[in-house]
């Protein structure tokens, strides 16, 4: 085949053929010119600085950050930002492979129980040894312990967030139910309730239904109990009582009939819209505060936020102020310094929090909180009262996931629905877990 | 390319006698038009060409990390047949491969026979074939897709469609996608459903079969299940067994069904924990590239193994027409 025509070969004759031929060509070339361009890499843009910004998240997520990043653009003539987002799934096997490429980003997003999957591989830059370059000052100590490894800081919250109990008042009201103080109920309070709610609607509406196989949910349970779920030193802090009793909690509320029976929830993803919440089948349960915007929507507007229960009556606090979503910078990036200038504008600038809202959580800084808070929509203030509210008390320190963390909470879903379906007692669903978590993390 | 001028030289060298003189004009014009068609041959092939170099450095690149620790991040270190050592010791290994061949063994004989069935019905001669040909063939197109899992959902849910028309029976079905004993089945149910490319390959075989043997079959008064028997099956066991290799090597390598079914996460109970799904965890949730290689390979192997053994049986009960 003859590709490669010499410069001075005669034109050749415009016929299909040659067209095919060229077509062929011109697709070798682009793919190669993408080959080499790498996997969306951010290269120099002309004579400025382009940094790669990459991110999960969603079309509107999208739309408030560009915002954000229009007006550091402007202050800093010569940067730009070229942004990629995709679904957090597929974000995180792109991430992993463009580190695997040597194709990192400059700024990122980072999830909390994959931080340390890349810190320790010395993949993330230390913010501390650039101290002077992020202003951290305003973080609270929680806020900023969240991306702490021994003594370096491989990430700042780009928001924080909680977990908190919705409840839909449309149903309660209809059957006249009224719903526990949330800032005191106790677990027995929840199961009386949702068996209350259960019983009022025939069967109809189930009082509450959530994930025992969610981390953030059996954590805080742990928390109450004075035990970490991880400790601080990336171990298993659990035991096997306190995963027997939450399984066991549960499975008494599925027999009162104030939990759903096995079998209910189906494991397909899905937004607020498709929440069990938002179709009537249930009058409660457990989500992200920073969500708590798009559940009220698709619920029908009426939906309290209340504590998890048992704040008041366990060994200690449970709750913990968490972070869906840390920016984190490449230790191998080329730019760390125009990344550094827009992580500090990122966290610090008001303006820059006014453009996102809190579509991250509510901001780590909470003086920009403070003054991002009359901006929002009523029901994002109500999910930011709850969190400043968390954050001003004196919570226990939640520590880093340690590498394993996924293959843990894989284990734990698997034996949750054996627990569920009465297939393995929750006394020994208890001590596989442990068994199967430690091995988890000794490898 | 002086192809072109070649004729004519040729015409005005060769001399006087005719029969050798056409021969020798047809000769290079033959040629040519040979040639011309190999290059478009090459140029169809063009784009498979490309997406080999981006096949083969990786395809190889995970032979070796196979033998390596490797975590993405860092660079892999050797370690030998340690990976493969581990395979024996992963429990979770042992039930995605539980799961893969009872996957395998199960939908892919109900799917041919599905197909094989509905190919039947549609060779003897409806009207509007192409129709029925068409719908029979869109759930493949469907099969896998996010889109149809999510439907059946709203089939198989506790509260779903299945349950609703067992209830009318008195029948308290189960949890179909969330309960561990059913959801395999499940996705079984799903995967036979999409049995449209085989049963099109089906139905042109069945259209090969001469009519005539039927008919001599008929004069002879044999029943419909023994023409069946020693006349559909035997003239279209050539079929079967491309089909049955296809359907095999596909099914062994499932992942979309597994990974919709519960969040990526192989669920309920690892009950649908898929071989490919499994090593995808490995690979990308856990990093452990080097792991997720030797399973890749291991696969390769175990799927090498079924088709020889597929092939070997295959002088036994496959019939060419000679």
């Amino acid at each position: 085949m003859t590709i490669d025509q010499p410069p001075t070969a005669p034109r050749p004759e415009l016929n299909r053929r040659n067209l095919m031929k060229a077509s062929g060509l011109a697709g070798l070339g682009l793919s190669l010119a993408a080959c080499g361009r790498g996997f969306g890499g951010g290269g120099e843009g002309g004579d400025g600085t382009e940094l790669n910004m990459v991110w999960w998240g969603d079309s509107k997520r999208a739309e408030k950050t560009r915002a954000a990043l229009d007006l550091f653009e402007e202050a800093h003539s010569g940067v730009t930002i070229k942004t990629e987002y995709q679904d957090s799934g597929p974000y995180q096997d792109k991430l992993a492979t463009r580190f695997a490429a040597g194709d990192e980003p400059d700024l990122m997003a980072m999830r909390m129980d994959s931080l340390r999957e890349y810190a320790d591989r010395g993949a993330l830059l230390d913010l501390n040894e650039h101290a002077d370059a992020v202003d951290l000052s305003g973080l609270s100590e929680n806020a900023r312990n969240l991306a702490t490894v021994g003594d370096s800081v491989f990430g700042v919250p780009a928001g924080l967030n909680a977990i908190g109990f919705i409840v839909n008042r449309t149903v309660t009201d209809r059957y006249g139910i009224e719903i526990p103080d949330g800032d005191t109920w106790s677990w027995d309070d929840l199961a009386a309730f949702a068996k209350e709610v259960t019983d009022a609607s025939g069967g109809e509406v189930y009082g509450t239904g959530f994930e025992p196989a969610t981390l953030a949910n059996i954590v805080v349970y742990t928390r109450q109990r004075g035990e970490d779920f991880f400790t601080e030193d990336g171990e298993l802090g659990i035991t096997a009582e306190t995963v027997q009793a939450w399984f066991e909690m549960v499975e008494a509320m599925r027999q009162e009939g104030g939990f759903p029976p096995a079998g209910f929830f189906e494991q397909i993803g899905g937004g607020p819209e498709q929440s069990y919440i938002a179709t009537g089948d249930l009058a409660s349960q457990i989500i992200p505060t920073n969500n708590f915007l798009g559940y009220n929507q698709a619920a029908g507007g009426n939906l309290a936020l209340l504590r998890i229960p048992g704040e008041t009556q366990g060994v200690r606090r449970g709750q913990s102020v968490d972070c869906p979503h840390l920016w984190s910078i490449a230790a191998e990036s080329e730019h760390k310094d125009e990344a550094l200038q827009l992580l500090d504008f990122l966290v610090n600038d008001v303006d820059a929090s006014k453009a996102t809202g809190t579509t991250r959580g509510v901001p780590a800084d909470s003086e920009v909180a403070e003054e991002l808070k009359p901006s929002l929509e009523p029901d994002d203030q109500v999910a930011t009262e709850y969190l400043i509210g968390l954050l001003g008390e004196d919570l226990p320190r939640s520590y880093t996931y340690p590498p394993g963390g996924s293959a843990i909470a894989d284990a734990l879903a698997a034996i949750a629905v054996e627990v569920e379906f009465g297939r393995q007692s929750a006394a020994d669903g208890a001590a596989e877990f442990i068994s199967q978590a430690e091995e988890a993390l000794a490898q | 390319m002086t192809a072109p001028t070649d004729a004519t030289t040729v015409r005005e060298a060769v001399p006087a006698s005719a029969a050798p003189r056409r021969f020798t004009v047809r000769g290079p014009g033959r040629e040519r038009r040979r040639r011309r068609r190999d290059r478009a041959g090459y140029l169809f092939l063009l784009p498979w060409f490309i997406g080999m170099l981006f096949t083969i450095v990786p395809f190889f690149a995970s032979l070796y990390l196979a033998f390596t620790d490797y975590n993405l991040l860092n660079d892999p270190k050797w370690i030998g047949l340690e990976n493969f050592a581990e395979m024996f010791r992963d429990e979770n290994l042992h039930q995605a491969l539980k799961v893969t061949f009872i996957y395998s063994f199960v939908s892919v004989p109900l799917s041919l026979a599905a197909a094989l069935g509905v190919a039947m019905v549609l060779n003897r001669g409806i009207r509007a074939l192409p129709v029925y040909r068409a719908v029979f063939y869109l759930p493949s197109l469907l099969g896998a897709s996010v889109a149809v899992v999510l439907l059946w959902r709203y089939i198989f849910g506790l509260d779903g469609i299945v349950n609703g028309f067992l209830g009318w029976f008195g029948i308290d079905g189960p949890a179909w996608t969330s309960d561990p004993d059913y959801a395999l089945t499940t996705l079984i149910i799903l995967h036979v459903w999409t049995f449209g490319s085989p049963m099109v390959i089906f139905l042109a075989g069945l259209r090969q079969i001469p009519a005539m043997y039927y008919e001599a079959a008929a004069v002879d008064g044999a029943s419909k299940w023994r023409r069946f028997r020693s006349i559909t099956l035997p003239l279209l066991s050539p079929i079967i067994f491309f089909n049955l290799i296809q359907s095999l090597i596909a099914s062994f390598q499932t992942f979309t069904q597994g990974f919709v079914m519960n969040n990526g996460g192989g669920g309920p109970a690892n009950s649908t924990l898929f071989y490919n799904l499994y090593l995808y965890q490995q690979g990308f949730n856990q990093f452990h590239m080097g792991y997720a290689s030797a399973m890749a390979w291991t696969l390769l192997v175990i799927i090498a193994a079924f088709t020889a053994l597929t092939f070997f049986t295959a002088k036994y009960w496959v019939h060419y027409d000679n």
